[in-house]
């Protein structure tokens, strides 16, 4: 019964082991731990989160690949472990947000996003015929109450507010990395070479802007939210989350 | 999200109850519609749109200076007549489209796309969506200008005109629209077409809009021109402090007030 | 005679420095038959918002428990108030859902937005009985009295105008145009919002 691999409970995820786990969710935060390092850092005026692209071949074309997505123009995700089903929660994540700009004309406050999105993970640990979703996410925003926060939801559904977090393959040593480096004034220039270099640590092969992916939240001024509120010359505020191009994150990685 | 409130699209609950008042003999009200002149017109790299800015509910001005240029994407505009909740909820609906379109393909979504989307939408409801639309942008194959019109139908020309004040703006189009303009000679060209809606058709009125849009710059003009503003009163007409009678007041603070009262000393405590 | 006129009602919403005032006339009628002269067509919605709704009675009613229903969840699931701006896109996307069978209700909305910088901006909209929203700078109106409220305010208003002297120009506005109203009237009641207290006042007014 107790065997490594769950036994009999192995089988139907909605059935708890007699020690109170359900083990297709450990399998799945099993198969996270087992994709490419994420990292995710928020700063005094921003938030960089990171990751590694890795293809299993040289012959695969890397520039299809996204691993960091925008939701709307405020968040932006990246994740650890199974690109298919990244790419499901992703589209489930933009029609969120569009539904919700849809009802109340703004785009939701990271949290209520974040929660959206834990509530469909959490939906595929309770429902018959299907199994956990094979991924941690590193949700980063900005928003006019909260301002800028990072979170972190696993397959179970359970999501967390971090100052910095990691997910992935190198999670263990880049959180003792980060803790190491990281203080509440750091500035958003700093964080993503910080972010850099805890990649760096562990990475197999070279760093470069074909196998780094960077995207961050710059945190508007108040000069500029009193602008975006009466709408600019496009009367839709400015994004705050973006991805760094190709160009920008070889800069950040020559210096 | 929307998820809490109902599922998406429309709700036909009060219809069982207001067709049972129409036949009784009351007649429903009219909605907000914008009489409106709306036009659009090409120029050598780019597109021009323009409007006038008043909203009509049968014969009175409801809003004298609202905004009929709608946003679709950043080098994507729509400019609306009709039913005003029509216009304003169809473009941003297909805008909110578009930019899923745009997320997932990861490429700037086209004119021909919002066409299609818009005028899809519209033929499903058979012309009950009451939206007669200008659409212009430039994408990657270059300029575009479209009309669709409330039952889906769509054309594609070089200077287009829409809503009540259509003949007025097509007569100064007809006489004044060249080939290869400039930007200058266009906009020009816009402001009359739509100066003349606003002069000579009661459905339009008040200020000018226009938007200017290129491969490289979206340029929004709210209010280019304003050719209808209010003269300033001579006097003023407000009343003397104390004119209205009131029988009852009733004054809510918003101001938290908390006050601290410290009973005793505070570190005996009674142990009999 | 239309739906919205059954029971009659009007509402009108102003602009002042650093404030707003929204008010009502208190009748409720079964066509021309006066039935009550307390029935209450605004409802505070937060500490800083309040909503008009005049129309066919029961959708009033009927909206205004749908709203605080929306309103209540949005408070608990966003931990936090909602923004009027916020609000009035609430209110016409609630209306729009109602597209082909509509509430007969013309909603005025009026309140104070916290800006980014921590100070308070008068607000102001109403939208149409399908959800078209209209954001003015001066006043908006809306009820059987609307044509009357239209052309009063647009002679009486005037910019930057105090509390107080907002509250003499929506009382005198609104009273002037519910005389020559059948279906308004029996007593009004005015709120002044700015931005650390709310003054509510009924006025003393024709009862015929």
């Amino acid at each position: 019964m107790a065997s490594a691999d769950g036994g009999a409970y192995s089988y139907s995820l909605t059935v708890f082991s007699p020690s109170g786990k359900l083990v297709q969710i450990e399998h799945a935060l099993a198969a996270v731990a087992g994709g490419t390092t994420s990292l995710g850092i928020k700063a005094s005026n921003g938030i960089v989160i990171a990751t590694e692209k890795k293809s299993s071949s040289i012959l695969i074309d890397d520039s299809m690949i996204d691993k960091v997505a925008v939701v709307c123009p405020n968040i932006g995700i990246v994740y650890s472990g199974m690109g298919p089903d990244f790419r499901v929660l992703i589209a489930k994540a933009r029609k969120s947000a569009q539904a919700y700009w849809k009802m109340y004309g703004e785009y939701p406050p990271t949290r209520v996003l974040t929660q959206e999105i834990a509530t469909v993970m959490q939906q595929a640990t309770q429902s018959g015929g299907v199994r956990p979703y094979g991924v941690s996410l590193l949700v980063a925003g900005w928003d006019i109450t909260r301002g800028p926060t990072l979170y972190q939801v696993d397959p179970s559904g359970s999501f967390w507010a971090w100052k910095a977090s990691a997910i992935g393959k190198n999670m263990i040593n880049a959180k003792t990395f980060l803790e190491k480096r990281y203080n509440d004034d750091i500035s958003l220039e700093d964080a993503i070479h910080t972010a850099l270099l805890t990649l760096k640590e562990g990475f197999e092969g070279q760093m470069t802007e074909k196998t780094i992916e960077i995207g961050v939240i710059t945190v508007p001024t108040t000069a500029e939210l009193e602008e975006g509120k009466i709408g600019g010359e496009t009367g839709r505020p400015k994004p705050t989350f973006r991805k760094l191009t190709e160009e920008e994150v070889r800069d950040y990685l020559a210096l | 999200m929307a998820s809490v409130f109902s599922p998406p699209g429309f709700d036909f609950s009060n219809q069982l109850r207001n067709n049972f008042m129409a036949q009784k003999g009351l007649p429903l009200p009219k909605a907000t519609s914008t009489g409106t002149t709306i036009v659009g017109c090409l120029f050598d790299g780019g597109i021009v749109l323009g409007a006038d800015t008043r909203a009509t509910e049968g014969p009175i001005v409801a809003d004298k200076n609202c905004e009929k240029i709608h946003y679709i994407t950043e080098s994507i505009r729509c400019c609306g007549a009709g039913t005003a909740a029509d216009t304003e909820f169809t473009t941003a609906l297909i805008s909110s489209n578009m930019e899923l379109h745009g997320l997932t393909t990861g490429r700037k979504p086209r004119v021909v796309t919002a066409m299609t989307m818009l005028k899809q939408m519209l033929f499903r409801y058979q012309g009950q969506v009451g939206a007669a639309l200008v659409l212009g942008g430039v994408d990657s194959t270059g300029p575009h200008l479209f009309t669709i019109a409330p039952h889906g139908s769509t054309d594609k020309l070089p200077y287009v005109t829409m809503g009540s004040g259509s003949l007025a703006a097509m007569a100064v189009f007809e006489s004044g629209w060249k080939a290869n303009m400039s930007r200058e000679a266009a906009l020009q060209l816009v402001k009359d077409a739509i100066a003349a809606g606003i002069f000579n058709d009661l459905g339009s009125g008040s200020n000018i809009d226009a938007c200017i849009i290129t491969a490289s710059h979206t340029e929004m003009l709210r209010n280019v021109e304003m050719p209808n503003q209010r003269v300033e009163k001579e006097r003023q007409y407000g009343f003397r402090r104390g004119t209205t009678a009131w029988k009852t007041e009733n004054v809510r603070s918003l101001i938290v007030n908390e006050e601290i009262t410290l009973l005793g000393g505070g570190d005996e405590m009674d142990t009999t | 005679m239309s739906i919205m006129d059954q029971n009659g009602g009007s509402v009108i919403a102003m602009v002042g420095k650093d404030c707003v005032a929204i008010a009502s006339d208190l009748r409720l009628g079964n066509q021309a038959l006066g039935v009550s002269s307390n029935f209450q067509k605004i409802f505070p919605v937060t500490d800083r918002i309040y909503l008009g709704l005049p129309g066919l009675a029961t959708d009033v009613t009927t909206l205004k428990e749908r709203f605080r229903f929306r309103v209540n969840m949005y408070t608990i699931k966003e931990e936090r108030e909602i923004e009027p701006e916020t609000f009035a896109h609430l209110v016409s996307s609630t209306l729009y859902e109602h597209r082909f069978g509509p509430y007969f209700c013309e909603p005025v909305m009026a309140g104070l937005s916290k800006t980014p910088s921590g100070g308070y901006k008068p607000f102001i909209a109403a939208t149409d009985l399908i959800g078209c929203l209209n954001f003015a700078k001066d006043f908006v109106v809306a009820g059987t009295a609307s044509e009357k409220l239209f052309g009063v305010a647009e002679g009486l208003w005037e910019p930057d105008l105090e509390p107080e002297d907002l509250f003499e120009t929506i009382s005198q506005t609104l009273m002037n145009a519910v005389d020559r109203d059948a279906y308004s009237g029996w007593g009004c009641v005015v709120h002044v919002l700015t931005k650390d207290k709310v003054i509510t006042r009924t006025l003393k007014g024709r009862m015929d």
